[in-house]
């Protein structure tokens, strides 16, 4: 009897990460969450300045829910500020951010925004474990009732034998893996992530593009990713939005119409190439464009 | 510390002892100027509970002062690094503390604090604030910005920010603080006992010695507050060792 009440606590607690993470999805789409429009992310007429240089804008983006869209653009375009504008971080000079029907500022109040930055922003005294935790450990009052398992996500990402090292004994890569494993960890419907393998030699980031990809599926989570790599755009986007030089514009609005769930092998598909130079096409007309302007 | 830097270690502490002892002999030196190691230890063991006494009066005055003190500058460390106006507003405060020489007004604190262990708690305590508040908020303000807005992505409240990420950002500067004010407030400390009218402490009795011109007891108090100070480094080295063994500071070196 103790005996079969162990094995049963013990089937409960190595559910395959995919059911929790499923879990987590009917959550969302249940209704328990504050609207309908949930996942939805719309931006309409944004502009930001800082003092009198424009920085971006304005920009109108509906972005779907449950998507992937890649904002692509040169560095400085504003492409950071947009990602910041919708998590809240920023406000907005002019226009108007939503996600789903709420402004962002109560998103993030509510913990409905995984942002993963630029550096992996590890806190350096806490173990893998911990950081990976740290989203969930930190405004606990507005954890959502369904919290994807930490520890599973790190074993997911083959971090499982480095729950307890400390950060400085990871690898760059390591060390972005957990960064994404804690945004993942909040189960959160919009996941903002700010170019997080800019850093990162050419090889890992292809590794780690594959192991977002595979992350993000099933999750059901709207992602905004921020980026200036075309393979990263095509591989991970199901839309590429194009931006300008500063101050940043949408030239360019693209749908990436290749088969889901994606494998590493699709980057060699002839398709893959004709998105990566279409991308670049626009990429340059609009740095044309805008050097023509100023 | 490895095993050949220790023995460096103890044989710089032998070389020294084994000097002392023999310029003061050689030289035939006044027994208040300077004492002769092997009298100290002779002093001590003709009366080592009296000294032991004395010695865990003043490392009480010490760490409770200390304690007061960190205690207070964290508080006002936090407050200052959240908002630089007040920062700036209380510079001619802190700067006026480190500058004043306490041993000039410590007639004043006893006559307004009264005698013994509250004036001389005191005084630990007040001039050990500056180096404490500085590194609170040097350390606070180095808390890495990607992690203030990660933190800040998900509305964290301020004082998780100050728990979770600030105060642990600025454990490093406030361990090279605790080393200094550790010396700043032993001396503070042995020199309010002398003057606080107490007869509890090293500094207490060290005053009482030097004015009945027993220059042994004298060397001895001074002697035993060196080793205290010693002790307390050890202790503050122990406490970073294990608060801060993620910090690059605790790691060896790669490269010798």
């Amino acid at each position: 009897m103790l005996r079969a009440v162990e094995g049963l606590a013990n089937t409960t607690r190595r559910a395959p990460a995919t059911t929790r993470i499923l879990c987590h999805d009917d959550a969302l789409t249940r209704g328990s969450l504050p609207s309908a429009k949930m996942g939805r992310v719309s931006i309409r007429g944004v502009a930001k300045q800082f003092g009198p240089r424009a920085a971006l804008g304005p920009v109108d983006l509906d972005i779907e829910p449950g998507s992937v869209v890649t904002v692509l653009g040169p560095s400085g375009c504003g492409k950071t500020t947009l990602l910041r504008l919708i998590a809240g971080l920023e406000r907005p000079s002019a226009g108007l951010v939503r996600l789903g029907d709420e402004p962002p500022l109560a998103a993030r109040h509510g913990k409905r925004i995984g942002f993963v930055p630029q550096s992996p922003a590890l806190l350096p005294w806490r173990t893998v474990e911990a950081n990976a935790r740290l989203l969930q450990d930190v405004n606990r009052g507005a954890n959502p009732a369904y919290l994807p398992d930490a520890v599973e996500l790190l074993e997911r990402v083959g971090l499982g034998e480095f729950r307890d090292a400390l950060p400085h004994e990871l690898s760059g890569g390591m060390q972005q893996r957990v960064g994404l494993v804690r945004a993942f960890a909040l189960g959160a419907p919009y996941l903002l992530m700010d170019e997080p393998f800019a850093a990162l030699d050419e090889i890992t980031r292809a590794e780690m593009r594959h192991l977002l990809d595979e992350l993000r599926g099933g999750t059901g989570a709207t992602v905004v990713f921020v980026t200036h790599s075309l393979a990263e755009a095509v591989f991970l986007s199901d839309r590429v939005v194009v931006m300008s030089a500063r101050p940043g514009r949408i030239v360019g609005d693209v749908a990436i119409d290749l088969p889901r769930p994606r494998t590493p092998d699709v980057e060699d598909d002839p398709a893959f190439f004709a998105y990566e130079t279409e991308l670049r096409r626009i990429l340059r007309e609009g740095l044309q464009r805008s050097v023509a302007a100023g | 510390m490895k095993r050949s830097a220790m023995l460096w270690y103890t044989l710089g502490a032998v070389v020294l002892v084994a000097v002392w002892e023999g310029i003061v002999r050689w030289r035939n030196v006044r027994r208040f100027v300077l004492l002769k190691p092997s009298e100290m230890v002779s002093t001590f063991a003709d009366d080592p509970g009296f000294y032991l006494d004395h010695v865990w009066v003043t490392a009480r005055h010490v760490g409770v002062g200390l304690a007061i003190s960190l205690a207070v500058s964290v508080v006002f460390g936090a407050v200052l690094a959240a908002w630089p106006a007040l920062e700036a507003a209380s510079q001619p405060l802190l700067v006026l503390i480190m500058v004043t020489p306490w041993v000039a007004y410590i007639t004043s604190v006893v006559l307004w604090l009264g005698s013994g262990t509250p004036s001389i708690v005191f005084l630990v305590a007040f001039v050990t604030v500056p180096a404490f508040v500085y590194a609170t908020v040097a350390g606070m303000r180095s808390a890495d910005p990607a992690a203030r807005e990660l933190f800040a992505s998900i509305d964290a409240g301020p004082a998780e920010v100050l728990w979770r990420l600030r105060l642990p950002a600025a454990l490093p500067s406030l361990f090279t603080a605790a080393r200094f004010n550790v010396g700043l407030g032993l001396a503070a400390a042995y020199y309010s006992e002398g003057s606080a009218f107490t007869r509890a402490g090293l500094g207490a009795i060290g005053k009482r010695a030097a004015n009945a011109n027993q220059g042994a007891a004298l060397w001895t108090t001074i002697c035993c507050a060196a080793l205290l100070g010693i002790a307390a480094q050890f202790l503050v080295l122990l406490a970073e060792r294990w608060l801060l063994r993620w910090h690059a500071s605790q790691r060896l070196s790669p490269v010798p």
